[in-house]
């Protein structure tokens, strides 16, 4: 019951904060592939620094233990050919799966017609499973983490992805400054 | 200073500390935390009994997943209930939720200690093998004996347990004589 | 109300961080949105086609399911206080680009096992491998279709 709440409260707090920043308006996240609107990158990169830079220090002051939290799993092929298609429909609906619930909530036609496709592909991937178990199960390597692959200390990957990330973030900074 | 430039200056300090703070629990450099496996093992918490197990099931605790490691033909002649079927090359890509329990057994244990093994070196936390396996169901819950000397609380209790899924334990001792067990052993890992 | 103008995407960004450092720290797991998609769709399938996908997420619980749940609310309660609350239409031919996009992101998200949110960000965030590379390709995808869907976005 515990877990279901925080799933609620996470959610909205999700919902929210996408909202605020106008991720469930189509043409502001496609203009990000257009090089006019980078929301998408900045919110993206924004967030997944703060939450690797937070997880590691929580771990590390022991008030989280990231042992204990759950790394998805990784299958390279299916999440590389998944990927490319999922960031095929992406561009074409100016929504994800995420954002195309905010445009739903907003109102927007897109969003429902967005959420209609992601449950009717879902569907197809269900119902096509027999005929494709062997390529989704391709290549597993478990809840593989860049420290783990590389050999490198969490921290030397943790630093590269922050600074990575922090140019990036500059140079969109120094490009939108010059247009 | 504005405060895109404050919080990315705020990112980078912390980044760059980052690796001088030390490694976090779950990055040890191999892919097996031989520390916390051997201490699993030397206190226990790596296994539960059938028994144990069916406790579990019967109070449907939340979360938890039995995963029967064999392959299709021995699952299909028999399996402990609610049980699912997860050979190891397909249990070793199968993603574990956390809040999910995973018990793994196999005919008498041995492949589920090393399934056990596995799934810790890939990461998955809350899980536990029956060091016995289906033989040890047999034993313990489908047709134990349970000696008359037993506590008469743990005997009902498991008594009650093994009628629930159908079993036929053997309680006391009958016309003065012990009662054999019945048995279902099958030779295998 | 005219509409308010939307949050600045750094500060959002760092919230929506926030978020999931919450998110890791109360619930062991990351955020995620497909999640939801899939259980939803593995009740549907599942009554024609019990296979290992379908029972896997017809066993999977209703954690996403609410998340998501709360996702809509969460959004739907912002988009009102701001202004953005409006039922609209989607321009024409861009109702069947939604439609076919959203199709496209499902078969990815069930082969990636996720989405951006769920193995993009919050696998990224915890240096998952596969999310980084479910990452790259997305944004390596959608870069190399941008120029083909110029007119759709125009």
């Amino acid at each position: 019951m515990r877990d279901l709440l925080v799933a609620a409260a996470i959610g909205v707090a999700f919902g929210w904060t996408l909202e605020r920043a106008g991720l469930g308006d189509p043409p502001k996240l496609a203009g990000q592939f257009y090089l006019r609107d980078f929301t998408v990158l900045k919110v993206m990169m924004s967030a997944l620094v703060t939450a690797m830079l937070g997880a590691f220090w929580l771990d590390r002051l022991g008030v989280v233990d990231l042992g204990k939290v759950y790394v998805p799993e990784t299958v390279l092929l299916p999440q590389l050919v998944g990927g490319l298609v999922f960031g095929f429909g992406f561009v074409l609906s100016g929504l994800c799966p995420g954002t195309s619930c905010v445009a739903l909530a907003s109102g927007r036609g897109e969003g429902a017609a967005t959420v209609l496709g992601l449950l009717v592909g879902m569907l197809l991937m269900g119902l096509a499973f027999p005929s494709l178990e062997a390529f989704y199960g391709a290549t597993p390597i478990g809840a593989m983490t860049l420290p783990r692959l590389t050999g490198l200390p969490y921290g030397v990957v943790v630093a590269g992805i922050t600074v990575a990330c922090v140019g990036l973030l500059a140079a969109i900074g120094r490009w939108e400054a010059r247009r | 200073m504005s405060t895109t430039r404050r919080l990315g200056l705020g990112a980078l300090a912390l980044g760059l500390l980052a690796p001088f703070a030390g490694s976090p629990h779950r990055a040890v450099s191999g892919a097996l935390d031989f520390d916390a496996i051997a201490r699993a093992i030397d206190d226990g918490s790596d296994h539960v009994s059938a028994r144990q197990l069916g406790t579990w099931i019967r109070a449907r605790k939340p979360g938890l997943r039995v995963v029967d490691v064999r392959d299709a033909k021995a699952f299909a002649e028999d399996a402990i209930p609610t049980a699912e079927n997860l050979p190891i090359d397909r249990l070793v890509s199968t993603a574990f939720k956390p809040g999910e329990t995973v018990v793994l057994y196999s005919q008498e244990g041995a492949h589920a200690g090393q399934a056990w093994v596995l799934l810790k070196a890939l990461g998955v936390t809350d899980v536990v093998f029956v060091p016995g396996g289906l033989a040890d169901w047999w034993e313990e819950v489908m047709t134990p004996v349970l000696p008359a000397d037993m506590l008469a609380a743990d005997r009902d209790a498991a008594a009650d347990l093994s009628r629930y899924f159908g079993g036929f334990p053997q309680v006391g001792v009958a016309n003065g004589e012990p009662v054999t067990p019945k048995t279902y052993r099958r030779r295998g890992c | 109300m005219t509409p308010r103008p939307y949050a600045d995407p750094y500060l959002a960004g760092v919230g929506l961080g926030l978020v999931l450092l919450a998110c890791f720290a109360l619930s062991g797991q990351g955020l995620g949105a497909s999640g939801a998609f899939a259980s939803a769709a593995s009740h549907v399938a599942g009554v024609v086609s019990k296979n290992a996908w379908v029972e896997g997420y017809l066993h999977g619980g209703s954690w996403m399911l609410v998340e998501v749940g709360g996702l809509i609310v969460g959004a739907g309660l912002s988009a009102w206080l701001a202004g953005r609350l409006a039922v609209s239409n989607a321009p024409s031919g861009r109702f069947a680009a939604s439609l076919t996009g959203g199709i496209l992101m499902g078969v990815g998200a069930a082969l990636a096992r996720g989405c951006t949110s769920g193995l993009a960000l919050s696998g990224g965030a915890l240096l998952g491998v596969g999310a980084w590379v479910f990452m790259i390709a997305l944004f390596a995808a959608g870069f190399l279709a941008a120029p083909l869907l110029r007119r759709l976005w125009a």
